[in-house]
């Protein structure tokens, strides 16, 4: 924290004053922390101290929304929610389904690629990105894409800088397509214990109406009720018209039913929430004393991987909260304890057997001083040389971000 | 040196070097590029790798090649070289129908992967209207789109994984949902400039419980313009979204029997996809949009025959063209759709002082246009005027806040063209990206990058 307090925190007002500061670190061989709304500081490693903190929050201005054409324009220090409010406006949204969607920024959010659990549905939020302005380290202001919903001029560049966590470029403006929005949305909670799973697991993915969202959920407090969900719960999430989401409620509880899910209840008003609740559990933080992991994969080892990483984290006796996405495949465990004291005694065992099970779990929420300890990303990809080229090559004075990303990049 | 080389290595059914074979190898569906050292027939990965490493060795230009199809040259072998044709790997090699997804060889032709995989309750979504002929692996090449990804999108967002090898005949694996630099989503698009891939992991979607086509027709082009515009400021995007002009009508009705209309100013195609309890509502919405903008004709396909045959006049368009005149060539803009009609009025002011007549069959509802200029290729003046009108029509795209390219590629036809919607900096930025996968620039050299952004440029 004291060592933060030394960085001068810059906060351009406009992208050239965004491009003239990077163009000046970089020939200054200054290096720049780029922040958002920090919603996701307690993802990957802990990083060593940057010589200028740069901030996208002035650039937050809402350039366009084109509602007739489907598409709007937006300056990255956009908070996700401020998008979501100004195109509900005129009936569109975009799925960008990110955790504290209030406070997260819509560059920040893409630079995280964050993989929303709406996207066996929508997409991802990456498919939904038509252009963007990028600065890179050398201050250079780069386009990419345009304002049409179909493009194959050139190389889609958008696609190399989201998911990048700001390490080849920063965001200045995105250029998104919009979606109509669903005209009702509907949660569905019901209880699921460890007997139940694996066949209303089954009956989920096999739904005829496909819920935008399934999560279940063992754990994680009041995630995803409101109730302490200490047994497991299950959340389908619905959006649609009103005759779609009739003929999913009766499918899904008729399905729950033969997995021995015995109630269904129907959240109508709050099922937003609930789904927001769910995201926001991803990075639920302990102060001091838990780790959350992240495994993505294929949906049907889902519910495999979270019994795997769960008894890993139950066999060093730290206290475990479980989310997964059906649909998708995320996995999210976080292992915790009362204390930071009892957590620090146990967390490097857990963390040691859970890589050696699960090479690619990333940490994705932990204070500071736990990370410090562990190697966050995990695994590094099969083709992590061309990502470090690809670094060298944009980034040749490793200017922007370092060390944020996997393999050091 | 290189034949034999290649030979040795791949077999000799699987290289040709005779000249006649080679002949065919210089062309693609755009025009002729040079005669080819050698084509290669991979029937592996493996056999890829040693190929590249070979051409390497020689200082051998690379040109992978699907079917050919691709209408901007991004196929032919602009520096002669070694073309890889993907004619032999053209397998589905798993079907997870769990996870929804396949593994496929590049040269499976796209609606063989539909085919193969409809007995398990799913589809491939991309179809762009050559996809009887053309493969997976040229639609990942060019990011392949078609009249279905209005509401299914492009190609790459149907690609999860990615076996590549580069130009030094290093093999890589990518994936969307690993840490790490999303290389999957650059290199769909990327029309063979960066790599050469070897099987890819696709996406496959539920086939839907129902389907509606519908036809409508007006007698004013720019009415039919604003009921594309109605229906998706009502909030319903349909599946697909297909507007044909007066131009293109009769030739089309002439040849497949659609029974389209051939006195209306333009008919849009309009599919639904989705759940029966829903389509009721969406079709009465539709079809008021369409009354509000005064349709002259109103029709629902009432079969799956019905439906077929409506779409057998649109995706046969092309072919029908030939009633017109000997050649044509057709244009691929895309512009915001509410631009429409300022963009059907610049094609029709690009092609009558010229004399040259002009059809329009296109993906409305996404604002891609496909401009089909009539001509005869025997005629040296007109080629000069299509070549002319074709570039204006590029610039009106432009200047409507469009762009040069919605589906075909860039390629070798447009690289030149690329300027007037990238500056010199997006261009060296772009370059950036290929010095680390193709530094020598001997993967599909010619392509994509205009004539002049050489090295030099590029390395600032």
């Amino acid at each position: 924290m004291i060592a933060e307090a030394a960085q001068e925190r810059l906060a351009p007002k406009t992208v050239a004053q965004l491009c003239e500061i990077l163009a000046r670190c970089d020939r200054e061989r200054r290096n720049v922390r780029v922040e958002g709304g920090k919603t996701l500081s307690g993802f990957g490693p802990v990083l060593a101290q940057a010589d200028f903190i740069v901030s996208t929050t002035n650039l937050h201005a809402i350039i366009t929304h084109e509602y007739h054409d489907l598409t709007c324009s937006v300056q990255s220090g956009v908070r996700v929610a401020q998008l979501a409010a100004a195109l509900a406006k005129h009936g569109q949204f975009v799925p960008i389904d990110v955790p504290l969607s209030k406070k997260a920024t819509v560059g920040g959010s893409l630079a995280s690629g964050w993989p929303g659990p709406r996207r066996h549905l929508y997409g991802r939020a990456r498919d939904f990105v038509i252009g963007s302005q990028v600065v890179l380290a050398d201050g250079t202001l780069a386009h990419a894409g345009g304002m049409v919903v179909k493009n194959v001029s050139g190389y889609d560049m958008s696609k190399l800088y989201i998911g990048s966590f700001g390490t080849l470029g920063v965001f200045a403006q995105l250029n998104f397509k919009t979606l109509p929005i669903p005209r009702r949305r509907r949660a569905l909670i019901a209880p699921l214990p460890e007997a139940t799973r694996s066949r209303a697991i089954m009956q989920i993915a096999a739904l005829p109406v496909i819920p935008a969202a399934a999560f279940c959920a063992e754990g994680f407090g009041k995630t995803v009720d409101g109730t302490d969900d200490i047994d497991g719960r299950v959340l389908l999430y619905f959006e649609g018209s009103e005759e779609l989401l009739d003929r999913a409620t009766l499918e899904a509880r008729s399905a729950l039913g033969r997995a021995g899910v015995p109630e269904t209840a129907i959240v109508d008003t709050g099922a937003s929430e609930s789904f927001d609740r769910s995201l926001n559990a991803c990075i639920a933080n302990k102060r001091g004393r838990s780790i959350t992991y992240r495994s993505l994969g294929l949906p049907g080892t889902a519910q495999e991987r979270a019994v795997l990483l769960r008894d890993v984290c139950n066999r060093h006796e730290l206290f475990t909260d479980v989310l997964f996405d059906v649909m998708n495949g995320d996995v999210f465990v976080r292992a915790s304890e009362r204390s930071a004291e009892r957590f620090a005694a146990k967390i490097a065992l857990c963390h040691a057997e859970l890589r050696a099970l699960e090479p690619r779990a990333v940490i994705v929420a932990s204070d500071a001083p736990i990370r410090a300890t562990f190697e966050a990303w995990g695994a590094t990809p099969p083709a992590i040389e061309k990502m470090r080229a690809l670094k060298a090559r944009f980034d040749p004075h490793g200017t922007l971000n370092p060390g944020r990303f996997i393999g050091g990049i | 040196m290189l034949a034999q080389r290649l030979i040795d290595a791949l077999g000799a059914d699987a290289v040709k070097t005779a000249p006649e074979d080679l002949a065919v190898y210089a062309f693609d569906a755009y025009s002729e590029g040079k005669l080819p050292s050698a084509v290669v027939l991979p029937g592996s990965t493996r056999d890829v790798v040693a190929a590249v490493k070979i051409a390497r060795d020689c200082g051998e230009p690379i040109v992978p090649r699907g079917a050919g199809t691709g209408l901007c040259g991004g196929a032919i072998p602009a520096n002669g070289g070694v073309v890889f044709s993907f004619a032999r790997m053209n397998r589905v090699l798993e079907l997870d129908a769990r996870n929804r997804r396949a593994r496929v060889q590049p040269g499976l032709i796209n609606l063989d992967l539909s085919k193969s995989v409809a007995h398990a309750g799913l589809f491939y979504a991309p179809d762009p209207s050559s996809q009887k002929v053309s493969t997976i692996g040229g639609n990942i090449g060019t990011n392949a789109g078609g009249p279905h990804c209005l509401s299914y999108g492009t190609t790459v967002n149907h690609v999860l994984e990615l076996e590549i090898v580069d130009e030094n005949g290093d093999v890589f694996t990518t994936s969307v949902d690993e840490t790490g630099y999303d290389l999957t989503g650059v290199l769909v698009g990327s029309e063979g400039t960066l790599a050469i891939v070897c099987s890819a992991w696709v996406r496959l979607m539920r086939t839907p419980e129902s389907v509606r086509v519908w036809l409508a027709a007006f007698d004013d082009v720019n009415a039919a313009s604003a009921a594309v515009s109605g229906i998706i400021g009502a909030g319903i995007i349909p599946t697909a979204l297909e507007m044909m002009d007066r131009v293109m009508l009769p030739p089309i009705e002439a040849a497949f029997h659609a029974g389209y209309p051939t006195d209306a100013a333009a008919v849009l195609l309009i599919e639904n996809a989705g759940f029966e309890d829903e389509m009721n509502a969406h079709e009465s919405q539709i079809r008021d949009v369409m009354k509000e903008q005064g349709a002259t004709t109103w029709r629902a396909a009432r079969s799956q025959a019905e439906r077929d045959a409506l779409w057998a006049g649109r995706k046969g368009a092309l072919g029908a063209t030939g009633r017109i005149a000997p050649n044509y060539y057709i244009q691929d803009v895309v512009v915001p759709r509410t631009k429409l009609p300022q963009a059907l009025q610049a094609v029709e002011d690009a092609c009558r002082p010229q004399g040259i007549i002009a059809g329009n069959v296109f993906h409305a509802g996404d604002g891609n246009l496909h401009p089909l200029l009539m001509y005869d290729r025997g005629d040296r003046k007109q080629v000069a005027a299509v070549i002319e009108a074709g570039n204006q029509i590029l610039g009106a795209a432009v200047d409507l806040g469009g762009t040069i390219s919605g589906e075909h590629g860039i390629g070798y036809e447009k690289r030149d063209t690329l300027t007037r919607i990238f500056s010199t900096d997006d261009l060296a930025t772009m370059a950036r990206l290929r010095d680390v996968f193709d530094p020598k620039r001997s993967l599909n050299p010619e392509k994509i990058f205009p004539a002049g952004v050489g090295c030099a440029e590029v390395q600032r």
